[in-house]
């Protein structure tokens, strides 16, 4: 095939970009620049592989160093996967330009940039991958280099956040490799279609316990309601450059994760899984809605609303029909993009307030002063909440559509409430910054983080509410091939 | 051998919990290093006993061990091993900031 080596190119082109973006940290801005000319290559090189993909209607498989399927790693370009990382680099690629016109001093931190860069690589490695293990030892990068760009942050308490998350996270990679071991032992492969294959036609002896560690895993990458706990704390303590990127993308590898375990992995224990997800959603929307209405902080708000928003996403998963799985994919596209964008502004406005914080009772009537950044944050806060011109709202209505075809009225019902809670707690915050007036004279400082980076995203938001047909029949020809692992299967042993 | 590696398994896994669930926050990092010899254990064990005779070495008869799971905790072992220092060096500036090692007077975070 033409084409078979373009899945290698997302993963390759952001890690060479790191190991030369550390050879360039003696001039700052010529490193800065280097990394977002390679985030942008990465980009498009992602979006080639998406076009291709969708085009031909086949998944792109390369079997790295000419080992055939199931012996060596093969990496798996299906239209899930593709559409994934074009989401991930998008994001990542507008965060780079956050960094850039950044005042936070961790951005000039020599190994920043390359750090980040290995984030991207970490990213698209893992949903690209098409082996067990190498998605372990991918998502293990991912979480040493969020966490150092953490743990470097300008905030206080960044190592203590770090430190907590690194912590679980440890634990959550133990997990996964007692999930691989479980699964080895059971099958003899790592390879998940091969795995898929086997599954199918016999339940190996310790398959259950493979499939619940698997499940605890990618509880704790997406933060799901029970393993929520370091998320908050982690999300508010990163450099804001980071946390948009962890709350908006670097979760979606756990979603990532439920979609393949529920339409390839596990197909006989499907029905469980999206009963246990659906359940665990619901909670996630209700407790995160509540949880961040609770919150004296704009980033630790906008970090309990990624756990409702998850939880969303979830509730999608689990219903598990073909329109609900494209909704959830539909929404999962939107959600990196509005929450991204949410937390850069969120960021700005932290960077004027006359102490650099995001504590609600700083940032009171900081923005009177900064009335743009106000337009482009109550343009985020209808997308957050689901109303009209954004793509919020084309994804809270083909995902509530979905449910009543389903007819999984419910949780329908909780979900529906839990996206009341929303519309509370972002207007609540609106209200506060850009409303009332500054307590004690406080105004805002000259100058601050620059708004290019959430302007562009929020551009994205209002153009994908209203023209949303390419994004949606993405979406719907995804489900369509999750729905046919056979061919996910015959790709990669076959190829 | 089995039988022995079982328990040591669970041996591992037991004074691992156990310390992870200390209030010395050193303990607890200490309590993830034995897990995660734990974890390489088990790992190790889902393959490695079914032959004894070492593969791709010529002229052995007999079984031959499988080579896989010692590739993967050979991989995981030095990820872990990368873990651990990374821990030990940020609980090296917590505990520097706080002069404790007692996790409940480590409390930045709660406010």
């Amino acid at each position: 095939m033409l084409y078979k080596h373009l899945p290698l190119l997302p993963i390759v082109l952001p890690l060479t970009g790191a190991v030369i973006a550390l050879l360039l940290s003696r001039s700052r801005s010529l490193q800065a620049l280097w990394t977002l000319a390679t985030m942008l290559t990465a980009l498009a090189s992602s979006t080639w592989l998406l076009a291709v993909v969708w085009r031909s209607g086949q998944p792109v498989v390369f079997q790295s160093g000419g080992w055939a399927a199931p012996f060596g790693i093969s990496l798996v370009g299906d239209l899930l996967a593709a559409v994934f990382v074009v989401m991930s680099q998008l994001v990542l690629a507008t965060g780079v330009l956050y960094a850039i016109g950044s005042k936070d001093s961790v951005v000039r931190y020599p190994t920043f940039y390359p750090l980040y860069l290995m984030l991207a690589t970490s990213l698209s490695g893992a949903m690209l991958t098409g082996d067990l293990f190498n998605m372990y030892v991918f998502a293990e990068l991912l979480v040493i280099s969020g966490t150092v760009l953490t743990a470097v942050s300008d905030d206080r308490y960044g190592t203590e956040a770090a430190y907590k998350y690194f912590y679980i996270s440890l634990l959550a990679s133990f997990f996964m490799l007692l999930a691989v071991g479980c699964l080895y032992v059971s099958y003899g492969t790592l390879n998940m279609a091969d795995l898929a294959q086997r599954i199918a036609v016999d339940t190996g002896r310790l398959l259950l316990p493979g499939i619940g560690f698997l499940m605890a895993t990618f509880m704790v990458k997406s933060a799901v309601f029970p393993f929520h706990f370091w998320q908050p704390d982690f999300h508010t303590a990163a450099p804001t450059a980071v946390s948009a990127m962890l709350s908006s993308v670097v979760v979606k590898l756990g979603v990532y994760g439920f979609l393949r375990m529920t339409t390839l992995l596990f197909l006989p224990q499907a029905e469980t899984i999206r009963c246990l997800l659906v359940v665990l959603g619901v909670v996630g929307v209700i407790f995160g809605g509540l949880s961040a209405i609770g919150t004296h902080n704009v980033k630790r708000m906008l970090a309990y609303s990624t756990l409702a928003q998850v939880g969303f996403i979830l509730v999608g998963i689990g219903w598990g029909t073909p329109l609900a799985i494209a909704a959830a994919i539909v929404f999962a596209f939107n959600h990196s993009l509005i929450k991204a964008a949410m937390l850069m502004l969120a960021g700005y406005v932290a960077s004027r307030a006359p102490v650099k914080s995001a504590g609600f009772d700083v940032v009171t009537g900081v923005g009177r002063s900064i009335p743009v950044a106000g337009v482009l944050f109550f343009i985020g806060s209808l997308g957050l909440a689901g109303i009209p011109p954004t793509n919020g709202f084309i994804s809270k209505m083909f995902l509530f559509s979905s449910g009543i075809d389903a007819a999984e009225l419910g949780s329908l019902a909780f979900i529906g409430m839990g996206s009341i809670l929303t519309l509370v707690y972002t207007m609540r915050a609106f209200q506060r910054i850009w409303w009332q007036e500054p307590s004690g004279g406080a105004k805002a400082k000259p100058g601050g983080d620059h708004l290019l980076a959430p302007a562009i995203l929020i551009v994205l938001v209002l153009l994908l509410g209203l023209w949303a047909e390419p994004l949606v029949q993405v979406a719907k020809d995804t489900s369509v091939w999750l729905g046919n692992p056979a061919d996910y299967i015959q790709a990669v042993l076959g190829g | 051998m089995e039988l022995l590696t079982a328990i040591a398994i669970g041996i591992l896994f037991a004074i691992g919990v156990f310390q992870l669930l200390r209030r010395n926050i050193i303990r607890s990092a200490i309590g993830l290093i034995i897990l995660a010899n734990a974890v390489n254990l088990f790992l190790l064990s889902t393959g490695a006993y079914i032959g004894v005779e070492p593969a791709y070495v010529s002229n052995t008869t007999g079984v031959l061990s499988d080579a896989l799971p010692q590739a993967l905790i050979l991989t995981a072992i030095v990820i872990s091993m990368g873990g651990t220092a990374f821990v030990l060096s940020m609980l090296y500036i917590i505990s520097a900031r706080y002069k404790t090692s007692d996790m409940d007077e480590i409390d930045g975070l709660k406010n």
